[in-house]
């Protein structure tokens, strides 16, 4: 039985594949855009049944959306110079630096020394951290790019490492939790990401005024709610199996006491970092590239030797993850340049006519939720299809503010439904201490958590603040 | 998976409206629909109070009523937009078979006068010397840090009759 299902899962993807490429092309989609269709939802649901992994997964689908003429190299190829793909490599990269330095482990020590009593503990203060920094970080990815060595250092230094099988919990526990918490912080706050203030002009252009303040104060029950039960929640779906540490943070008290002063390398780490979390923060008042920013900080921790070439050559994975990130993020793209998710938005909206409006409601945010695997970005989503739904939405009498406010809120908390769902969320997935299977896993019950505690919780809080 | 599975096929089945009919020659057929587009806009400034642009979008167009010539397009536009003269611009639609229709779009295009007629000039296929008219206004347009644009018109309300049909059931 397990050699038959070891022959047929890696028959499952080409059998998805051709059965949608040769299915009848519904009436208003060309062509290409439904032959890509079936190669990226073959593609996805290989990674899911285990079939591939996820890099053969996308070199496959690549060279078939070429090769077969559905897409031109060029287009196929444009995620390889995508500024917020290449910040998710070069954040991973950097984040090698404050390990290696020595920085990450005196980070940890300082980690577990405070909250260090518990693994909930520590989730807790790296999701309440996030939650207070993610207003000065327009670039929700860049602040991965802060949190993430902080969590690999606390993970490497309670002795969770990936190829560990069960030694990797806690740091799949942290890695998964903070990724999730990012979608939280990014739905609390107006400017914790750029695709929030994209929303907020479609939200305006249908006369629907959103400001920072009642923005907050819409997002404050319902995502404080969801950051409260998130690291209760994943601890039940991915137990870290390290129990309460009572005598933890007095030991690290006392090592970290023994660590003495900052080293050299140290040193520059924590000003290159302080440097380039300042180029983050300020990077749209000063008209700042934050990839570039990234890339400065790296170039100076090459010259000054903190990173070095060898150093470069053993991240394998990264290499890895550039490229299959790039061509997912380049197809997924495609898929709404050629038309597909913009029909199939206009078409999932306009047959749900009939409804009561709070059926209705419930229903397009849902839908706009579950639709997001189709997408690895958040603003190619809102700008895709956010404008849709909330017109539809108030046409079909949902007040306009509640449409609003809860399309809005999902454009952000829907990133944890994929790995792929939102940059930031790379860095943490590439880590190693998670398989795909459980990312996605994961990823859908903590979705399908945060879905229901803005609908229960958050429907009648906003439907209160905005009367 | 099987959630994205269930909403594209929710998405993508068989259109709630009867299928689209081709007319009867020379009888004219009225639809309405939506445009969701997305591209880029390339701004040039001739002086402080003028400003001329080279728009390039595409996207879905999705029509109802029972005239509409098809269910719908992917719909690509080219189009000079200038602040003092307005835009024109020649889009061609494309439907799941191949077809298209061909047509040339004027208009304002300022934030105050935000309107633009097409007119339909034949295509290919079931559309070939199809002739009509159509007008729209975007409900947005939003530019992105990188230059690209992204809009959509809800109010697109036009017309079109099918051309001859030639010996051998081509129309022309």
């Amino acid at each position: 039985m397990t050699r038959l299902r070891t022959l047929i899962k890696p028959a499952v993807p080409f059998a998805i594949a051709l059965g949608i490429w040769f299915a009848p092309i519904p009436a208003g989609l060309t062509a290409p855009a439904w032959h890509l269709f079936a190669v990226f939802v073959a593609a996805i649901a290989s990674v899911l049944i285990g079939a591939f992994p996820i890099l053969t997964d996308a070199m496959i689908a690549v060279g078939v959306v070429v090769l077969t003429g559905t897409i031109t190299p060029a287009q196929a190829f444009s995620g390889f110079a995508n500024t917020s793909v290449l910040l998710v490599v070069i954040a991973f990269i950097v984040a090698q630096a404050v390990v290696k330095s020595g920085l990450g482990r005196r980070i940890s020590l300082f980690m577990v020394s405070r909250f260090g009593g518990s693994s909930l503990g520590l989730a807790y203060s790296i999701a309440l951290t996030d939650a207070a920094i993610a207003p000065a970080f327009p670039s929700n990815t860049a602040r991965g790019g802060v949190l993430f060595p902080i969590v690999l250092s606390v993970s490497k230094g309670a002795g969770s490492n990936p190829d560990d099988p069960e030694g990797r919990r806690l740091g799949g526990y942290l890695m998964f939790c903070t990724m999730a918490s990012l979608a939280l912080s990014s739905a609390l706050w107006l400017t914790a990401t750029s695709a929030n203030p994209i929303g907020v002009q479609i939200a305006q252009k249908l006369g629907v005024e959103i400001g920072f303040g009642n923005w907050l104060l819409a997002a404050s029950v319902p995502a404080l709610v969801a950051i409260g039960i998130l690291p209760l929640l994943v601890a039940k779906l991915f137990p870290p199996r390290v129990g309460a540490t009572p005598e933890a943070p007095r030991a690290a008290r006392a090592e970290l006491a023994r660590a003495g002063p900052l080293s050299r390398d140290e040193w520059i780490t924590a000003v290159v970092f302080a440097v380039m979390v300042a180029g983050w923060v300020l990077a749209d008042r000063l008209k700042l590239n934050v990839t570039s920013v990234a890339f400065m900080g790296f170039g100076v921790l090459l010259v000054t030797g903190v990173l070095t070439i060898e150093d470069i050559a053993e991240q394998g994975d990264t290499l890895a993850t550039f490229l299959w990130l790039a061509v997912l993020f380049a197809l997924s793209g495609q898929l709404n340049e050629l038309g597909f998710m913009s029909y199939a938005g206009e078409r999932l909206a306009t047959r749900l006519g009939g409804l009561s409006w709070p059926a209705m409601y419930v229903t397009l945010v849902s839908l706009y939720v579950g639709i997001h695997y189709m997408f690895v970005s958040q603003s190619s989503q809102v700008l895709a299809l956010l404008g849709v739904f909330l017109d539809v939405g108030i046409r079909s009498g949902v007040p306009a503010p509640l449409m609003a406010y809860s399309l809005l809120f999902a454009s952000s908390y829907f990133s944890a439904i994929t790995p792929q769902g939102g940059s930031q969320n790379i860095i943490f997935a590439a880590s190693g201490y998670l398989t795909q299977r459980e990312l996605y896993q994961l990823g859908f019950f903590t979705t399908l958590a945060f879905l229901a505690v803005f609908l229960v919780i958050g429907t009648p809080w906003v439907l209160f603040v905005t009367r | 998976m099987v959630v994205a599975m269930a909403i594209a096929a929710g998405a993508c089945g068989p259109a709630t409206e009867p299928p689209a009919s081709v007319a009867p020659p020379g009888e004219w057929r009225e639809f309405e629909g939506t445009w969701n587009a997305t591209g880029t806009r390339h701004t040039i400034s001739l002086g402080a109070d003028r400003k001329a642009a080279v728009l390039d979008l595409t996207g879905t167009m999705l029509l109802a009523g029972k005239g509409r010539p098809g269910v719908g397009f992917r719909s690509e536009v080219i189009a000079l937009s200038d602040s003092a003269t307005g835009l024109i611009g020649r889009s061609v639609w494309t439907d799941e078979r191949g077809d298209q229709v061909y047509s040339e779009i004027k208009g304002e295009g300022t934030a105050a006068r935000n309107r633009f007629e097409g007119t339909i000039l034949g295509g290919t296929g079931r559309y070939a010397g199809a002739t009509g008219t159509y007008q729209f206004s975007w409900q947005f347009v939003l530019e992105a840090e990188d230059g690209s644009i992204q809009g959509r018109a809800v109010d697109i309300k036009g017309r079109v009759r099918p051309g001859q049909t030639e010996p051998g059931g081509v129309r022309q």
